[in-house]
C-alpha cells in the first residue's frame, strides 16, 4: 500500500518535472531561436516619431498617422550584431499596421543604403507569444483539471495534427474534400471521446451518436442549400481561395459543429447510463423522459456557444464596412451570411443529436439487458 | 427561398418539437443575443467608445439572456451570472496583454488584400481593444455554459446534503468542472477550426513554411483565441465553484 503510494507520488513528481522542463526549454528556445530563421530578424532598440498627420476620410472618420524611424539590431545571419535603420508608418487605430516599441522583434529585408544598413519590415515575430499563450493554457488546464485537463490538452494536440494531416492529403491528392473530412470527423470523434471519457459503454454510445448526428445534420443542411440553390450565401469572404468555395464551406460545417455534437452526445449517454446503473429495471420511457429533460436544458446554451464562436469573428470587418458607410444589407450578407449559416446548421446538429443520443443509448442499454 | 431563412425555420421547428416551451425560448434567445451583438457593434464604431468596456457590458447582457431568460432567476443562475462576469473581467486583462504584445489585432494581408483598395482602414477606432473584445465574445457562450453546468448540480448536492460545509461543496464543484473541461474546450476548438478551414487550406496551398505559418498574424490570432478560450473555461470552474459554495452556504446560515 505504502509502496504503491510512493510509486504514485514519484510518478506525479516525475510528470511535473517533465512538464516544467518542457516549459523552461521551450521558452528558452523561442527567445533564442533566431539562428534557425533564414529571414533576418531585428530587435527594435529605439524609435522616434518623425511625422504626425491628422487625417479625415470622406465619411468623417478621424485618425492620426505616424511615421516612426527605428534603429534595430540584427539578431541572426551574416549581419548579426549590426544596427539597421527602418522606417514604419502606422495609424492610431492599427487595423493593418503596428506601432513598434523597443524590444519588439521583426522580420526584415536588409539592403545596403550608403554606409549604413537599411531595411524593410515584413512582419512581427510572434512565435514566442503563441508559446506563452500555450503554456498559460496548459497550466490552467492542469491546475484546474489535473488528469482530465492533461487529456483535454493532449486531445486538442492530436486533433490539430489530424486536421493538418487530412488537409495535406487533400492538397496533395485532390480526393474529394468531403470524403476526407468525413473520415477525419470519425477519427476526431473516436480520439477525443476516448481520450476525454475513457473506454466504456457510454463512450461507445456517444461515438455512435456523434457520428450519426453530424452526418444527419450535414445532410439536412446540404438539402436545405440544394433546395434553395444556395440563395443567400455569399462566398466573397473566401474569395482568396483557389478551390471550390462551397465544398470548403461544407467541410467547415462538418468540422465546426462536431465539438458541440460530441458534447451533447456524451452528456446524454453518460446521464442515461448513470440512471441505468442505479436501477437496472428502469423503463425505456423514463430513460427517454430523462434524456429529453437533459436535452432541453442544454440545447439553448449549446447553440449559443456556437453562435458566439462564429459570429464574433466578424466584428472587426463589420466595423470597417459600417465606418465606410456601406449599405447595411450589403455589409451583412457579405460578411455574416456564412457565419449565420454555420451557427444555424450547428444548432440543427445539436438539437437533432438529442433524440439520436437517447435512442442509441437506450438501444445499447437494452442489448446489454438482453445479455444479462 | 433564402438558405438562412430555411435553416432558421428547420432549427425553430426542431427546437420546439424536441424542447417544447424551453426550446422556443432557446430559439428566441438566439435573436436576443444577435440584438445585443448588433448594438455592441454599432457602439464600437463610435470614436470615443471603449471596446473593452463594451465587451463587459455585452457579457453582462448576454449572461442575463442565457441564464435568466432561458432558465429563470434563482440561486443557480445568480451564482452562474456573478461567476461569468468575474471571469470575463479577469480574462480581459490576460487577452488584452497577449493581443497587444503579439500584435494580432486587425486584419491579416490574406483577408484584406481586396478590401484595402476600396475601404479606408484609418477609422479612429482601437483595433487592439476590438480584437480583445472579439476573443471575449467568442468565448462567452462557453463560459456561461460551464458556469451553469456547475451551479445546477452543486445545488442538487447541497439540497441532498444540507449539512455539507463550504469547502466540501467547493471541491464537488471542482470535480464536476473537471468532467466538463475537456468537452467544452473541444466544442470551441472545433467551432474555431471549422470557421478557419478555408484559411488553413490556403496556407497549405501556398506551401507556407512552418515558421511562416506560426508567425503569421491570422494563424497566431487563431491559436491565441483557442488558447484564451481554454484559459477562460479553466478559469470559470474554480470561480463558479467558489461563488456557488459561498452563496449556498451563506444562504443556509442566514436562516
Amino acid at each position: 500500500m505504502i509502496g504503491k503510494l510512493k510509486a504514485m507520488i514519484d510518478k506525479h513528481t516525475i510528470f511535473y518535472i517533465i512538464i516544467g522542463m518542457c516549459f523552461i526549454f521551450s521558452l528558452f528556445f523561442v527567445y533564442n531561436n533566431h539562428p534557425f530563421y533564414e529571414q533576418p530578424i531585428a530587435k527594435v532598440i529605439e524609435t522616434v516619431v518623425t511625422e504626425t498627420t491628422e487625417t479625415e476620410d470622406q465619411y468623417g472618420n478621424k485618425d492620426t498617422l505616424f511615421v516612426q524611424e527605428i534603429v534595430a539590431e540584427i539578431k541572426n545571419g551574416e549581419e548579426k550584431g549590426k544596427h539597421v535603420h527602418l522606417v514604419n508608418e502606422y495609424s492610431s487605430s492599427g487595423a493593418y499596421d503596428f506601432e513598434y516599441k523597443s524590444g519588439n522583434e521583426l522580420f526584415i529585408y536588409t539592403n545596403k543604403d550608403g554606409p549604413s544598413l537599411a531595411g524593410d519590415i515584413i512582419d512581427v515575430k510572434r512565435d514566442k507569444y503563441i508559446v506563452i499563450a500555450m503554456w498559460i493554457f496548459i497550466f490552467s488546464l492542469l491546475l484546474v483539471g489535473r488528469r482530465q485537463g492533461f487529456f483535454a490538452a493532449i486531445s486538442l494536440a492530436i486533433n490539430m495534427l489530424l486536421l493538418s494531416w487530412a488537409l495535406d492529403i487533400y492538397v496533395n491528392t485532390g480526393l474529394n474534400l468531403l470524403w476526407i473530412i468525413g473520415i477525419t470527423v470519425v477519427l476526431f470523434t473516436v480520439s477525443s471521446l476516448l481520450l476525454v471519457n475513457g473506454r466504456n459503454a457510454k463512450t461507445y454510445a456517444a461515438i455512435i451518436t456523434t457520428v450519426l448526428g453530424t452526418f444527419i445534420s450535414m445532410l439536412i443542411t446540404y438539402l436545405a442549400i440544394w433546395a434553395t440553390s444556395g440563395k443567400g450565401l455569399y462566398y466573397e469572404e473566401m474569395s482568396f481561395l483557389t478551390r471550390p468555395y462551397q465544398l470548403v464551406f461544407l467541410a467547415g460545417l462538418f468540422v465546426g459543429s462536431l465539438g458541440a455534437v460530441m458534447d451533447v452526445a456524451i452528456s446524454i449517454s453518460s446521464a442515461l447510463y448513470e440512471l441505468y446503473q442505479r436501477d437496472h429495471h428502469i423503463s425505456n420511457n423514463s430513460l427517454k423522459e430523462s434524456g429529453l429533460n437533459i436535452g432541453k436544458d442544454i440545447m439553448g446554451t449549446m447553440t449559443n456557444i456556437l453562435f458566439f464562436a462564429y459570429i464574433s469573428g466578424s466584428i472587426p470587418i463589420l466595423i470597417v464596412y459600417f465606418k465606410n458607410a456601406s449599405p447595411l444589407g450589403y455589409a451583412l450578407s457579405l460578411n455574416l451570411s456564412l457565419e449565420i449559416a454555420r451557427a444555424l446548421s450547428g444548432g440543427i446538429g445539436i438539437v437533432i443529436t438529442i433524440p439520436i443520443g437517447i435512442y442509441t443509448t437506450i438501444f445499447l442499454i437494452n442489448r446489454k439487458r438482453e445479455k444479462l | 427561398m433564402n438558405v438562412l431563412v430555411l435553416l432558421a425555420i428547420i432549427l425553430c421547428l426542431l427546437m420546439v418539437l424536441i424542447g417544447g416551451k424551453k426550446g422556443a425560448k432557446s430559439f428566441i434567445s438566439l435573436f436576443l443575443n444577435f440584438g445585443v451583438l448588433w448594438v455592441i457593434i454599432l457602439e464600437m464604431t463610435l470614436p470615443q467608445a471603449n471596446p473593452n468596456l463594451l465587451a463587459i457590458v455585452a457579457g453582462v447582457a448576454i449572461s442575463c439572456i442565457n441564464l435568466f431568460f432561458i432558465n429563470e432567476v434563482n440561486s443557480k443562475t445568480i451564482a452562474a451570472f456573478i461567476a461569468t462576469v468575474i471571469t470575463i473581467t479577469i480574462l480581459l486583462f490576460i487577452i488584452y496583454t497577449l493581443t497587444e504584445k503579439a500584435m494580432i489585432q486587425g486584419f491579416g494581408g490574406e483577408e484584406i488584400d481586396e478590401l484595402i483598395d476600396v475601404y479606408s482602414l484609418h477609422l479612429g477606432v482601437d483595433f487592439i481593444k476590438i480584437a480583445t473584445a472579439v476573443i471575449i465574445l467568442s468565448t462567452i457562450g462557453a463560459i456561461i455554459d460551464v458556469a451553469i453546468s456547475i451551479t445546477s448540480p452543486m445545488q442538487e448536492i447541497f439540497q441532498r446534503h444540507p449539512s455539507i460545509n463550504r469547502k466540501e461543496l467547493f471541491i464537488s464543484g471542482l470535480t464536476i468542472g473537471k468532467d466538463i473541461l475537456g468537452s467544452n474546450t473541444n466544442t470551441l476548438f472545433f467551432a474555431f477550426i471549422g470557421g478557419y478551414l478555408a484559411l488553413f487550406l490556403w496556407f497549405k496551398d501556398l506551401s507556407y513554411s512552418f515558421s511562416q505559418i506560426i508567425n503569421s498574424k491570422i494563424f497566431s490570432a487563431e491559436m491565441i483565441t483557442i488558447f484564451c478560450a481554454g484559459i477562460g473555461i479553466a478559469l470559470v470552474i474554480p470561480i463558479t465553484s467558489w461563488i456557488s459554495a459561498l452563496y449556498l452556504v451563506r444562504g443556509r446560515d442566514k436562516i
